[in-house]
């Protein structure tokens, strides 16, 4: 689905992607974990298509196509779908308008007909059941107001209403507590299927006990230095970054 | 005068020379003068009016820092001070008027990362009539301002402020603060006009104003614990400015300055 | 000498009489320019009452006194007074035969807007036999007026029918001697409105919505007038969000408002005139007074959604005159390419206990200017005088300036006023976020700035405040990309 390779990326002068190798096949899930700073943010704006980042080096291929090529929608239209770690708060636009416009976007790329006001009411109330979020929050403006919380479960909402292909969570989890956490993460597994894959990149492991990764990467200055099964976040949780950044540096 | 007291004991000597590299001066105003502050110099300027026209151009250069307390105690006189900013020059500058006055600051931001600071205050009584501005002019990118003032106008007093953010085309990444808050008492009469000019997109810049009264709750829960009217209501103005003279730009003016307030009310 | 011209006028009334003056055509060829013997002949031309033609005559002397103003932040051309005809009757539009003959540009922005092709063909001028039909449907709704004693006509037609209102009312709240436009407006008004509200009545519809197909063409000195009855309620919209595309430069028009005891009206207008091109080149230049005179417990509020017009110089304002009297202010004025505008509002508290709003919402894009200019008002006797403002201004690239200019003057110590203002862009991270949920970036600002307007748009009616916020997004049109 997703086959990343030797991905660099720059903001001004300063490269901060160096080189990242990844593939992520329909079905799986992705984690990515690293040290503060060593690009994972940055790695999931690229994917997504920010144009505060340029592209410098490498290739992406999403489904067949080279995604580098297409504008932010166009890949939002196509199934990519990037949670944000700080949603944007847009006054005076009510979620569920904003939300209707986005999901009848996607329809017509499809070829598919608008969703009937009844349609779409009958959707919103189905997929923010999934994450409890409260139904009051979308007839207030896009993430004004919102708590931590709420904005993060109002992510994964619009994630349950747009059900992408590709779903890339960055740092889902921070600043949740335990209910929210769970909450938020059992809605993310909820929406797996066979079809869809998902990356989740965190600092984390407790995250990793509710959504439960196939791979485990961990990116550094960078690159991926170290692929893993699950066993890696457990490892990394208890020990740190150290024994691998130390790896790292003798090579 | 009480003024030269006060000048003597912060210890500033007056300011004879064009260009000054640090230390504390003090300048009596008449006719035209400019003034140059050096660069990476830190220097105090106390200025009172000894004329009734005065002019005062000072030239702030690159990385230095400059701090102003202007007091207006002179009846009918007019003051114009014109600063201009360069790189990351620093001005902060404390205004006070007491007097039936014109005063106006010109503050020109012309390369980036400079800083300009404005606090100031009116106090107007009987006949008095107050005329301030403070125009900030922001030329360069990454430049930011802070102006508040307040005005408190009673008896037949007239006060009015003008104040100008102004952001030229390309001034991107302005941060730019403006506060004018009043209050009148009795039959005076009070004119605010904060001015946005912006021409650049990124900016951040905000201004309110406000005209409001004395609290008479407070008044009355004053004058319940035994505080005359003329007392309860002196407290409330004092409370009003305070803040402007506590954050006097020379930190040692501010006892001074609070005594000439008490004065005034 | 005052003998000489009028029998010049009465040859000239004659023969305009012989030739058939009144078609259309021939209204064209009245002579450019001013001058009294231009002013007795378009009140010659309505059939104005002798009172009416001396009101216009010293409206007109006066004018000759005043210098144009120059204190906005607009850079208006010089006009030559000379070179205007001032007798604009509607003017002749080409009948299309159908709808392929209208400017493409034209139909996509209807298509747009939505509005039903009825009204599409007859505002691109298509002789259409349905929208004539419509003209019953007018009728009733005038029967139902009646029953309740409300007037509501042209001005023209008042003038004749109801002089003693006109009299009365005409010129009270604006009267010449206010500006350089009310002056030019008093002296050579084409037309406009009239509307009169009975006491206690409540109007049970909203006025002119009905009419505005009718509305359209009412030429470029249109002068309205409102009078609410003690106790009275009205809902007044004037305007179109379809685009005009008028040829003429000039527009002057002065509403007035009379709100009487315990009355409330409500003026909303949609301003959509033609903004120039790309380039600057043309557009309206619309320059206006409006006003409302607020009695004792009275209640105004003005909504103005202003999108077109390459100049537009307008404060609709409130004069607080009675106790208990309030008024609102709720404007969103959008400036693209190389548009301008200064508009605001004045709030003047004379009366005790009298309460103003102000939502202002400028958005500039373009190399366009937006200025909000506005001035709050406290007299002496104002008692307990409350104001609140708010002032944004939303800046999209950087080539175009957004400015305020608040004034607030306040002479009573009991008043509080406010006065906050902020300028903002829109966000590169808005964008990406609404990109990233797929939606494009025209769509995107369009979205953002109508969140941003909102305030002001819930305030209009709402079949209008619809066609508003899609106005909104059709005016930003290449100002993104």
């Amino acid at each position: 689905m997703l086959k990343v390779e030797n991905l660099h990326a720059s903001v001004g002068d300063k490269e901060i992607l160096k080189g990242i190798n990844l593939e992520v096949k329909a079905g799986e899930v992705h984690a990515i974990m690293g040290p503060n700073g060593s690009g994972k943010s940055t790695f999931a704006s690229v994917l997504a298509g920010n144009e505060k980042f340029t592209v410098t080096e490498g290739k992406v291929e999403y489904l067949g196509e080279d995604l580098l090529n297409l504008s932010i929608e166009e890949r939002s239209r196509k199934g990519l779908f990037l949670g944000f770690q700080y949603p944007v708060e847009i006054p005076g636009v009510t979620m569920a308008n904003f939300m209707k416009i986005a999901v009848n976007e996607h329809r017509k790329y499809r070829g598919e007909e608008p969703l009937t006001a009844a349609q779409y009411l009958k959707l919103m109330r189905e997929k923010s059941a999934i994450v409890e979020l409260d139904s009051k929050l979308t007839s207030r403006a896009v993430n004004e107001g919102f708590s931590g919380g709420e904005k993060k479960k109002n992510e994964i909402f619009q994630m349950a209403m747009l059900e992408p292909k590709l779903a890339i969570l960055d740092e889902t989890d921070s600043g949740l507590d335990i209910d929210a956490l769970r909450i938020v993460a059992t809605g993310v597994t909820r929406l797996k299927t066979k079809e869809n894959a998902t990356v989740v990149i965190t600092h984390y492991q407790r995250l990793l006990d509710y959504i439960v990764p196939d791979y485990v990467h961990v990116l550094y200055k960078g690159r991926i230095i170290y692929s893993g099964d699950k066993s890696l976040a457990l490892k990394l949780e208890k020990e740190g970054y150290d024994w691998l950044i130390n790896d790292y540096k003798e090579e | 005068m009480h003024h030269s007291k006060f000048i003597e004991a912060l210890g500033a000597m007056p300011l004879t020379s064009a260009t000054v590299d640090g230390g504390r001066w003090v300048i009596g105003l008449e006719g035209d003068k400019s003034v140059t502050i050096k660069q990476n110099s830190h220097v105090e300027l106390l200025v009172h009016c000894s004329a009734h026209r005065q002019m005062l151009r000072l030239n702030v250069e690159r990385d230095a820092e400059l701090r102003i307390v202007h007091v207006v105690t002179m009846a009918e006189c007019k003051s114009n001070i014109d600063i201009t900013l360069a790189e990351r020059a620093h001005v902060s500058m404390t205004q006070v008027v007491l007097s039936s006055a014109e005063a106006k600051v010109v503050a020109n931001l012309v390369e980036p990362h400079a800083r300009f600071e404005l606090g100031g205050a009116f106090i107007l009584k009987g006949e008095e009539r107050g005329v301030v501005s403070a125009d900030v002019k922001h030329m360069s990118a990454d430049c930011s301002s802070r102006t508040t003032y307040k005005g408190v106008a009673s008896d037949n007093a007239r006060g009015k402020f003008t104040g100008l953010v102004y952001v030229a085309q390309d001034a991107q990444r302005t941060d730019s603060e403006q506060l004018s808050r009043n209050v009148t008492i009795g039959q005076a009469r009070i004119e605010t006009l904060p001015q946005l000019e912006i021409y650049a997109d990124d900016v951040k810049c905000s201004h309110g104003a406000t005209v409001g009264q004395m609290d008479e709750q407070a008044i009355l829960y004053m004058r319940q614990r035994g505080l005359s009217f003329a007392d309860a209501k002196r407290l409330q103005i004092e409370g009003f400015v305070k803040d402007i003279v506590l954050h006097a730009a020379i930190e040692e003016c501010a006892d001074k300055l609070s005594d000439l307030l008490q004065e005034k009310l | 000498m005052e003998n000489e011209t009028k029998n010049i006028i009465n040859e000239l009334e004659q023969s305009d009489y012989k030739y058939g003056f009144v078609t259309d055509i021939e209204t064209e060829i009245i002579p450019k320019g001013l001058s009294e013997d231009i002013i007795r002949l378009i009140s010659a031309k309505k059939g104005e009452p002798e009172w009416m033609l001396e009101r216009r005559l010293k409206a007109y002397r006066h004018w000759l006194t005043l210098k144009h103003p120059n204190w906005a932040h607009l850079d208006i051309p010089e006009i030559d007074f000379q070179d205007v005809i001032y007798y604009a009757a509607p003017k002749p539009k080409k009948q299309l035969s159908s709808m392929d003959e209208v400017d493409p540009e034209l139909k996509r922005t209807f298509d747009k807007l939505g509005i039903p092709l009825e009204e599409q063909m007859a505002l691109a001028g298509v002789a259409v036999d349905a929208v004539m039909d419509s003209v019953s449907v007018k009728t009733t709704f005038r029967d139902t007026l009646a029953e309740k004693g409300i007037i509501f006509c042209s001005i023209s037609e008042a003038i004749k029918e109801h002089p003693e209102l006109i009299k009365k009312y005409l010129g009270s709240v604006v009267p010449y001697t206010d500006n350089f436009y009310a002056a030019l407006n008093a002296a050579v008004f084409s037309d406009g409105s009239f509307c009169y509200i009975p006491k206690g009545v409540r109007c049970p519809m909203e006025l002119s919505t009905y009419f505005r197909i009718n509305a359209e063409g009412t030429g470029q000195f249109e002068r309205t007038l409102i009078v609410a009855d003690e106790g009275s309620y009205v809902s007044y919209l004037e305007g179109c969000t379809a685009p005009r595309r008028d040829e003429n430069q000039l527009h002057a028009a002065v509403v007035e408002i009379v709100v009487e005891k315990d009355a409330d009206v409500k003026y909303s207008t949609v301003q959509n005139w033609y903004p120039g091109d790309k380039d600057g080149k043309g557009g309206i230049y619309n320059f206006v007074t409006k006003r409302g005179l607020c009695k004792e417990g009275a209640h105004l509020s003005w909504t103005q959604v202003e999108t077109g017009s390459a100049i537009t110089w307008k404060y609709p304002s409130c004069v607080l005159l009675g106790d208990n009297a309030s008024g609102e202010f709720y404007s969103v004025a959008m400036t693209n390419n190389y548009q301008q505008a200064d508009t605001g509002t004045k709030m003047i508290h004379i009366g005790r206990n009298t309460r103003s709003r102000i939502v202002s919402k400028g958005i500039s894009a373009g190399r366009s200017q937006n200025a909000y200019r506005g001035l709050v008002k406290v007299a002496r006797d104002a008692d307990n005088a409350r104001n609140y403002s708010q002032c944004d201004s939303l800046l999209i690239g950087d080539r175009c300036g957004a400015h305020t200019f608040p004034v607030v003057d306040c002479s009573n110590p009991s008043a509080v006023l406010e006065h906050e203002a902020t300028t903002s862009k829109i966000s590169e991270e808005q964008l990406f976020y609404c990109n990233q949920r797929g939606l494009s970036t025209e769509d995107a600002v369009g979205l953002i700035v109508n969140g941003y307007a909102r305030e002001v748009l819930q305030q209009l009616p709402m079949e209008f405040a619809v066609e508003a916020q899609k106005l909104l997004a059709i005016s930003l049109e290449g100002s993104v990309g």
